[in-house]
């Protein structure tokens, strides 16, 4: 049975929300959420001040603001979208979170070997527009939205300029977005004194700060589009991230997927999600995406290479590959 | 449920007003401050085996009109006790197993006490709102499933649409519980003005449940409370539109059921991508015109002479989508197109008629599916950054959409880009805070008219005007 991921997200658990709990080592559990980027970002911190902890976690939303005020595409005062303006064969001066952002999306494309790339979007955009009117992008088209795209047109002159060498180029940096945020408002948190925190973007970046009392971790089930294998971890001090191509349609309709291989030009086929976990000093939402594109075979490999990483590959039809090299998965599968 | 016993059971009350936004606020604390001061009329007291004098007599001293809230079983008990205690009337709350079964006891008391209205309550709401993925257990635990593309939001328009349906002579009135946050008397102001926002925009009648510490608070004078309700009033005045009481929900979207069934995952996806939709019963196929629609969705098996009209319906131009339905039906005689290992179509006339071989298992992409087979030119409504956004239109008698009611679930102001279908000269923004109305700029092209919310906080309508 194939079931959509916010549907599965509502549907598997019973929800009891409290903004305030009390644990039973006289820990409080404050709990808040916020609509930003176009997502829920949840934040959960233990402390033994409610007060503490609840403006512990304002300060960590009004960072995600921040950031999200920063590197929205949709923002036409964003500095990502004045670099997008004026970038273009000239340097362009830019606040140090948005070159952050963007040398770590370029280390990502340097690892996957060019597949994953934060300059696809006139790609992704050419794919969409095209089948919203019936059709398929021609190899002419194709070719003239490829010549936009490459992370190595990207120039980063430290600390803070950059020059985009193409004059079509165009940053978009909804892949690793919210999970920069994330990293900032863990950031944020921990520099208020909390020690024991969970901070989600929507499900697809999860960030984990030391653990609940009591426990080992923080219990995430991971994404299981079979819903028979039920992967979860236990989190700490760690953090995951979860990639998937958009469902294709129930209906016959042809539907490009989010997720376009800037190598062939095309939307990635790939009936997989995969789960990557992280320590937290490796981001680990480019890693989920560089993986979903890389397939199980050339992921593992690059998996196998790195050190405190693991991740896990599931099919509709239950088919399952791993790596781990990092955080233990564990199965309660359901057959 | 058998729809003449439907018919039926609607007939027995009194049939409600026209006009609908009315929030009758459910009270327990046997004082309660001035019905000027909390800014609504209407109270609803749960029977709890004997009606509670204290509160009755308070209530009615401080200017509301009251109502007790009892079950079927008790209903006759709760009747007597209402009229000698010259309280308004009656609410209801027959869970749907129970609605046939009401017929006859509701007749006899509408006779025997024919100065009390009697309501029926829909208790089968959930509390609105936008919901993350994260789970808080009762021992502090968390888990969450990932990954999740969009905020979910938990919002009553299908229950409504089923409601609408079962009970056509009816504003609907409906009620929820609170999440476990009631207990705690951590319920703000905008848990509040959201469920009132909701049962405005979707033309509904609610009776709120107002947390007993909020109760207690507001009794005591509390500062804080006060300032809490003084923000839910301001929804609270935010009364329907006079004029909009001859609009009728529009809609292009038949969605055909065998039964009712409000928890059905499509409709609920439907709602919130914003494909406006009409509930109908299998009997509907044979009995309505469902002509008007583009789309008919049917989750029901098709008996000989609703497939006839199934295949009528596509043969003048319609897109049937027929679910998990196997059989031997009369449109199967054209040549199926197998679309994918799930689908096949067949062209009918000027129409077509798709089956999907296997139930609905992923109404996300089922009802981005339904808005891609609308394409551009049925397209009644389309939102951008409104993830969070439930846009209902209403329509006058000639079709023509003249109002658009919105509500926001993610608690922070959006900008929303709105496009409806038609061309209209005049689009007026109402909201309550701004009040009426604040002029936007219309774009029209290609049938189509354009424009730009500023700011949606949680409830905001919009007047459309053709002239």
């Amino acid at each position: 049975m194939r079931f959509d991921r916010p549907l599965s997200a509502a549907l598997l658990f019973v929800l009891f929300v409290s903004s305030t709990t009390q644990s039973s080592e006289n820990q409080h559990l404050v709990y808040k959420k916020k609509y930003v980027m176009g997502t829920v970002f949840e934040i959960a911190a233990y402390s033994e001040s409610p007060e503490k902890a609840s403006a512990a976690i304002d300060k960590a939303m009004e960072e995600i603001v921040r950031i999200d005020d920063l590197m929205s595409n949709y923002k036409p005062e964003s500095a990502l979208s004045r670099l997008n303006h004026s970038a273009h064969f000239q340097a362009q001066k830019v606040p140090s979170d948005l070159y952050r952002a963007i040398e770590r999306a370029v280390q990502f494309s340097r690892l996957s070997g060019g597949k994953f790339d934060i300059t696809v979007a006139p790609l992704v955009n050419l794919w969409k527009s095209a089948l919203s009117n019936g059709m398929m992008p021609t190899p002419e088209q194709r070719r003239q939205a490829q010549d936009c795209v490459g992370y190595e047109k990207i120039e980063l002159s430290p600390p803070d300029q950059i020059t985009f060498h193409s004059s079509c180029m165009q940053v978009d940096l909804g892949a690793i977005g919210k999970g920069y945020a994330i990293d900032r408002a863990g950031d944020i948190l921990r520099s208020s004194g909390i020690k024991d925190a969970f901070l989600n973007s929507g499900g697809s970046t999860i960030l984990a700060i030391g653990a609940p009392p009591g426990q080992t971790g923080w219990l995430v089930h991971l994404r299981d589009p079979s819903h028979r294998i039920d992967p979860y971890v236990l989190l700490k001090d760690e953090s995951v991230s979860t990639s998937e191509q958009t469902a294709s349609s129930l209906l016959g309709h042809e539907s490009a997927g989010h997720i376009v291989d800037p190598v062939t030009g095309k939307p990635v086929e790939t009936k997989f999600a995969v789960s990557v976990v992280t320590p937290l000093d490796m981001p680990s939402d480019g890693l989920s995406t560089t993986l979903l594109l890389l397939g199980p075979n050339a992921g593992k490999a690059l998996i196998n290479n790195m050190t405190n990483v693991s991740a896990i590959w599931i099919s509709p039809e239950a088919e399952m590959e791993t790596a781990m090299k990092g955080a233990k998965i564990l199965f309660s599968g359901k057959s | 449920m058998n729809v003449s016993r439907m018919v039926v059971l609607s007939l027995c009350f009194i049939v409600a007003p026209s006009s609908w936004g009315t929030v009758y606020l459910q009270w327990s604390n046997p004082a309660i401050p001035p019905a000027s001061s909390l800014g609504v009329s209407d109270i609803v007291v749960l029977w709890d085996g004997a009606a509670p004098g204290a509160l009755l007599a308070s209530a009615r001293k401080q200017g509301y009109r009251v109502y007790l809230e009892a079950p079927l079983k008790d209903s006759e008990a709760a009747a007597k006790a209402c009229a000698k205690a010259a309280c308004t009337g009656i609410v209801l709350n027959i869970p749907e197993s129970e609605d046939s079964e009401a017929v006859k006891p509701l007749s006899r008391l509408r006779s025997t006490y024919p100065k009390l209205r009697f309501l029926r309550l829909n208790s089968n709401g959930k509390q609105p709102e936008m919901r993350g993925s994260v789970v808080i257990k009762r021992d502090a635990v968390l888990e969450v499933s990932s990954p999740t593309a969009q905020p979910w939001i938990d919002t009553n328009l299908a229950l409504m649409r089923v409601d609408q349906r079962a009970h056509t002579s009816e504003v609907p009135l409906y009620t929820f519980s609170w999440a476990d946050q009631a207990q705690q008397g951590t319920l703000t102001a905008d848990d509040y003005s959201l469920a009132v926002a909701e049962a405005d925009a979707f033309h509904a009648d609610l009776v709120l449940r107002v947390d007993e510490h909020l109760q207690q608070r507001l009794n005591a004078q509390d500062r804080d409370a006060w300032a809490l309700w003084n923000q839910v009033r301001l929804m609270l005045k935010f009364s329907p539109d006079a004029n909009a009481a001859a609009l009728q929900p529009a809609a292009n979207v038949a969605v055909v059921f065998d039964q009712l069934d409000a928890g059905d995952e499509v409709l609920n996806l439907l709602g919130r991508h914003n494909i406006p939709y009409k509930v109908f019963l299998a009997a509907d196929l044979k009995s309505q015109d469902l002509k008007p629609f583009d789309i008919v969705i049917v989750l029901a098996k098709p008996d000989a002479e609703s497939a006839e009209r199934i295949r009528s319906l596509a043969a003048g131009g319609d897109t049937v989508v027929v679910v998990d339905a196997h059989g031997k039906y009369p449109w199967q005689s054209s040549e199926p197109e197998h679309v994918n290992e799930h689908t096949t179509s067949y062209t009918v006339g000027s129409g077509k008629v798709l089956e999907l071989s296997e139930p609905v298992t992923d109404p996300e992409t089922f009802a981005q599916d339904i808005r891609r087979l609308l394409g551009k030119s049925n397209t009644m409504l389309s939102l951008w950054n409104g993830l969070t956004t439930i846009a209902v239109p209403y329509k006058d008698r000639t079709g023509t959409m003249r109002l658009l009611e919105l509500v926001n679930y993610a608690g922070e102001p959006v900008r929303i880009q709105v496009q409806v279908k038609g061309s209209f000269s005049k689009v007026r923004y109402e909201t309550p805070e701004g009040g009426c109305c604040q002029s936007l700029e219309p774009v029209k092209h290609d049938g189509f008219t354009e424009f730009v919310i500023p700011e949606l906080r949680i409830s905001g309508r919009l007047h459309l005007d053709a002239q």
